[in-house]
């Protein structure tokens, strides 16, 4: 069966690919970031000061991992009531419907929208409603950033789920239904259970968006470097920080912003792996 | 007997109602989720549909003279994105090129041998990969292909890191839908004596086609709105080329220029309106086609 | 496909010299505050016979990167390069003047249009001493004005920008309290207020939020009609920010290399923070794949930019013009340039 080890062995190699990728960017980016760490250390990763000035430069990255990480499981938060509820009316309850076909167009929709176009939207629309609720004194800080990250990881959560989702066996879900099981208990003990993983995956590849995005939070996050001191208060994250400073940045500055670049690879290793052991908690 | 049959009637009644409040609740979820969608695109529609006519795509970005003048006489700006568009379309073809063979491929690999650790290590490695910001892969390929193979700022750059942005997208996708195929099927083919390849070309791919789409399409559409990586590898070019060493343009880019030109800035809705009508589209032709090929 | 892919890429390739005008492309990158003026000119020179010209705003940070690896033909800078910056490229590099900008004080104050500031005030308020616009040392520069009870929201760049840097130039000379605290640079440790992108970015948040005030380049104000404030030179003078007044600010001795800050001139009528932006480029062009053509087409496009029919069209675009010593200087330096050895224009 030559033929076979063949095929078997192309598959093989094109897995290289993303080893071979991922190798190569990790030593890139630890080439580049080891200055930074030489001069600051483990106090890189827990010091929260960050001050360009020349002179005393001092750069630390926890204002920005903190602020990533609260906007992005924020918006996972936000994100997941919407994309559950609407991948659930897709592919089961409207499945094959006209309905369910324009729903799936409109969420499409979302994910096709440029990133900066949501900043502006943010920006320009989200924003003043906010101030209107009277909330929020100017508009930015983490939560108006986290709302609009929200709406546009919700493609990412809805499409990939709607379509495992409908990929569940007819038989399976025809079996419970002649037990006497309502909808809502096919739903729970029957669909979810069976596309679980497909699921968590989606929300795990809408997390990992959220994590990455950088010219809608940058738009609306207030760009302080701080922790941010409260649910609207202005901070920073990871990626908007390296965004806007990296053009600019030269020597110590950029070996820090790519540090930050290295950190949040890790820091999405570290998510990731968080997520799965849960999924094996409730497994 | 007389225990189950009230057991299973006794809270029926319950049980009803739970399951029409829960179907209230999911319509209710949805209808939140396109409440922005209408939002957005009201915006989008309102503020870009005025500038787009057939120059729109045939002429390539106006000059800031061109555009100011306009402005203070209150036309529409004159010129269009066919530089945007042209690099566009080109980046994203060879992005795709570099992106979607291997993808599948090894998608289909970690499906196949998920028991095995290297497998879920590699699974794992394209979580990682989807959350790396994109600049950081801008930073990336200007380095390996900026800095070191076209030594200057070129449409192969671009590519390369709008690739890297596709990969994980696809390996992700296509291990899942593939999970989603009933083991029957396959075993089928194998006890009928189907060869490996055959198998994987003639039955697995057709048959979870639908959900391969779905993950190359929203890799498509995550590329096509990203401008950071752009800017430090294919820099933007007034023209309308195809020349994959040098320059080019691409339709976000047109819209990051456009936001730091003050005379420009009405451009922006346009473009972006253009983007999103260009995905959409994209996508309905693509589950068109797709969905004739359905077979679960 | 793949086939298909590979012939639409050749298609495109470039030097298929047919015997007709072989069209010359060059790359530059750098700053944004010019990008307009500079995309207009380079294609008016394009339509006159000159080369292409891809042109990319990635920043000035990212224009000397560019040039340091070598990988454009010249970049655009608005912030000249320190000496060490200069040690740090393999080879000589130029600096050409092309044109002035200035950076305003614009503020969003309901029912109010002719703020004046002088540099106390600015240091104030920036530093976030000074929280309330009806604050009395406001009132003091501003007899008569009706400031309103309301709280001062700081604007500044978030991003690292040229715009920060010549803002910042010019509070350093004038108060030591900035020079202390905050120092020269293009990205600062601002202590109070909020950060915005751009500087569409901040003229977007000052023209949304009331009572804010920030500072941004000019043509920005401009286009989008932002109140500017009137602000005190060295000279004493209130001065608003006008083209002239922008490019008299550099109408004085500037050293032979041009690299010079404008900021805080001593001319009377000038308005105060304003600086030139440059072209950078390598004094010998031999560099990298560049061919003698192309060394020629980058020097006589620099050379168009500081004509007299561009810098018309600078000002067409509201961007400052170069006063005559400026341009002299530019041309002088423009005119040392070589491609292995010898001197380009002839």
């Amino acid at each position: 069966m030559s033929g076979d080890r063949v095929t078997k062995a192309l598959l093989f190699i094109s897995s290289l690919t993303i080893l071979l990728l991922s190798a190569g960017i990790v030593i890139s980016l630890l080439g580049g970031a080891l200055p930074a760490f030489k001069e600051f250390g483990v106090r890189f990763i827990t010091s929260s000061v960050w001050n360009p000035t020349e002179g005393s430069e001092e750069y630390g990255a926890m204002a920005f991992i903190a602020g990533t990480v609260i906007t992005s499981i924020l918006a996972l938060i936000i994100c997941i009531p919407m994309a559950f509820s609407t991948s659930l009316f897709i592919a089961e309850y409207y499945n094959g419907t006209r309905t369910s076909r324009i729903l799936r167009s409109l969420v499409d929709l979302l994910a096709g929208i440029p990133s900066i176009v949501y900043g502006f939207w943010g920006f320009y629309a989200l924003r003043p409603l906010l101030v209107a609720t009277g909330l929020t004194d100017q508009g930015f800080g983490v939560f108006t950033a986290s709302l609009v990250l929200a709406i546009m990881i919700v493609p990412y959560a809805t499409s990939l789920s709607a379509e495992i989702i409908s990929m569940v066996p007819a038989e399976l879900k025809e079996a419970a239904y002649s037990l006497g099981a309502t909808r809502r208990e096919v739903i729970f003990s029957v669909v979810i259970p069976s596309a679980r993983s497909g699921i968590i995956a989606s929300f795990i590849l809408a997390l990992g968006r959220a994590l990455g995005e950088t010219m809608a939070v940058t738009m609306l996050i207030g760009n302080a470097n701080v922790i941010p001191k409260g649910l609207f208060a202005p901070g920073n994250t990871m990626a908007s920080v390296i965004a806007n400073q990296f053009g600019e940045a030269s020597g110590l500055k950029m070996s820090a912003l790519i540090a930050i670049g290295l950190l949040l690879f890790l820091i999405t290793a570290l998510v990731n792996y968080l997520g799965k052991l849960i999924i094996k908690r409730f497994a | 007997m007389t225990e189950i049959n009230t057991a299973l009637t006794d809270n029926i009644g319950r049980r009803n109602r739970t399951n029409v409040r829960f179907r209230y609740l999911v319509i209710a979820g949805a209808v939140i989720t396109v409440i922005p969608i209408f939002l957005i695109v009201g915006s989008l529609a309102i503020k870009g549909f005025r500038q787009i006519n057939l120059a729109f795509f045939t002429q390539p970005a106006p000059d800031t003279f061109q555009a100011m003048m306009a402005a203070s006489t209150g036309d529409i700006i004159p010129g269009g994105i066919a530089n945007g568009l042209t690099g566009s379309l080109l980046m994203v073809f060879l992005a795709s090129l570099f992106a979607i063979p291997p993808g599948l491929m090894t998608g289909i690999y970690i499906y196949e041998n998920s028991s095995q650790k290297y497998a879920r290590f590699i699974r794992s490695l394209a979580e990682i990969l989807q959350g790396v910001p994109s600049i950081i892969l801008g930073i990336i390929a200007y380095i390996w292909i900026v800095k070191n193979i076209t030594k200057g700022y070129s449409a192969l750059a671009g590519s390369v890191s709008l690739a890297i942005m596709m990969l994980p997208l696809i390996i992700r996708s296509t291990e899942e839908t593939m999970r989603m195929i009933p083991v029957s099927i396959r075993e089928a083919a194998f006890a009928l004596g189907t060869p490996y390849y055959k198998m994987i070309y003639k039955i697995l791919i057709p048959v979870s086609f639908s959900g391969l789409a779905t993950g190359v399409l929203l890799a498509l559409s995550r590329i096509l709105g990203e401008t950071a990586p752009l800017m430090l590898t294919a820099l933007g070019s007034p023209a309308i080329s195809f020349d994959i060493t040098k320059p080019v343009s691409a339709v976000p880019l047109l819209i990051w220029d456009f936001y730091n030109d003050p005379n420009m800035v009405s451009l922006v809705w346009s473009a972006s309106l253009f983007l999103m009508v260009f995905v959409l589209s994209m996508n309905l032709l693509a589950r068109s086609v797709a969905s004739k090929h359905k077979y679960i | 496909m793949a086939a298909m892919a590979l012939l639409l890429v050749s298609c495109g390739g470039s030097g298929s010299a047919t015997g007709k005008q072989k069209q010359i492309t060059l790359s530059a990158a750098g700053a944004t505050f010019p990008q307009p003026f500079y995309n207009l000119a380079f294609k008016k020179f394009n339509e006159a016979g000159g080369p292409l010209i891809n042109y990319g705003g990635i920043g000035s940070g990212g224009g000397i990167k560019s040039l340091r690896d070598q990988i454009v033909n010249f970049s655009a800078t608005d912030a000249f390069l320190s000496d060490e910056e200069m040690a740090e490229m393999p080879g000589e590099v130029v600096h050409i003047p092309t044109c002035i900008g200035a950076v305003v004080i614009a503020y969003n104050l309901p029912g109010v249009t002719d703020l004046k500031l002088t540099p106390e005030l600015l240091e104030g308020i920036f530093l976030g001493n000074i929280n309330k616009w009806n604050d009395p040392k406001i009132l003091a520069s501003n007899p008569g004005l009706a400031l309103p009870d309301m709280e001062i929201t700081v604007v500044y760049r978030s991003d690292g920008s040229g715009t920060t840097f010549i803002f910042s130039d010019y509070m350093s000379k004038v108060s030591p309290a900035w020079n202390a605290q905050l120092g020269t640079g293009k990205a600062l440790n601002w202590p109070a207020g909020i950060g915005a992108k751009g500087n569409p970015g901040v003229s977007g948040t000052i023209s949304q939020s009331q009572g804010s005030i920030g500072y941004i380049g000019y043509e920005y104000a401009f286009a989008q009609k932002i109140p500017m404030a009137a602000v005190m030179n060295s000279a004493g003078f209130f001065i608003e920010p006008t083209l002239e007044s922008f490019t008299a600010a550099a109408d004085e001795e500037i050293p032979s290399d041009t690299r010079v800050m404008l900021t805080n001139s001593s001319n009377p009528a000038a308005y105060p923070i304003t600086s030139f932006t440059w072209i950078i480029m390598y004094k010998e062009l031999a560099y990298g794949k560049h061919s003698s053509e192309a060394a020629e087409a980058a020097v006589k496009t620099v050379r168009w930019l500081i004509s007299e029919e561009a810098q018309a069209i600078a000002t067409s675009v509201h961007y400052a013009a170069l006063p005559q010593n400026a341009s002299l200087q530019a041309e002088e330096l423009l005119r040392g340039i070589t491609y292995q050895g010898q001197t380009v224009l002839k």
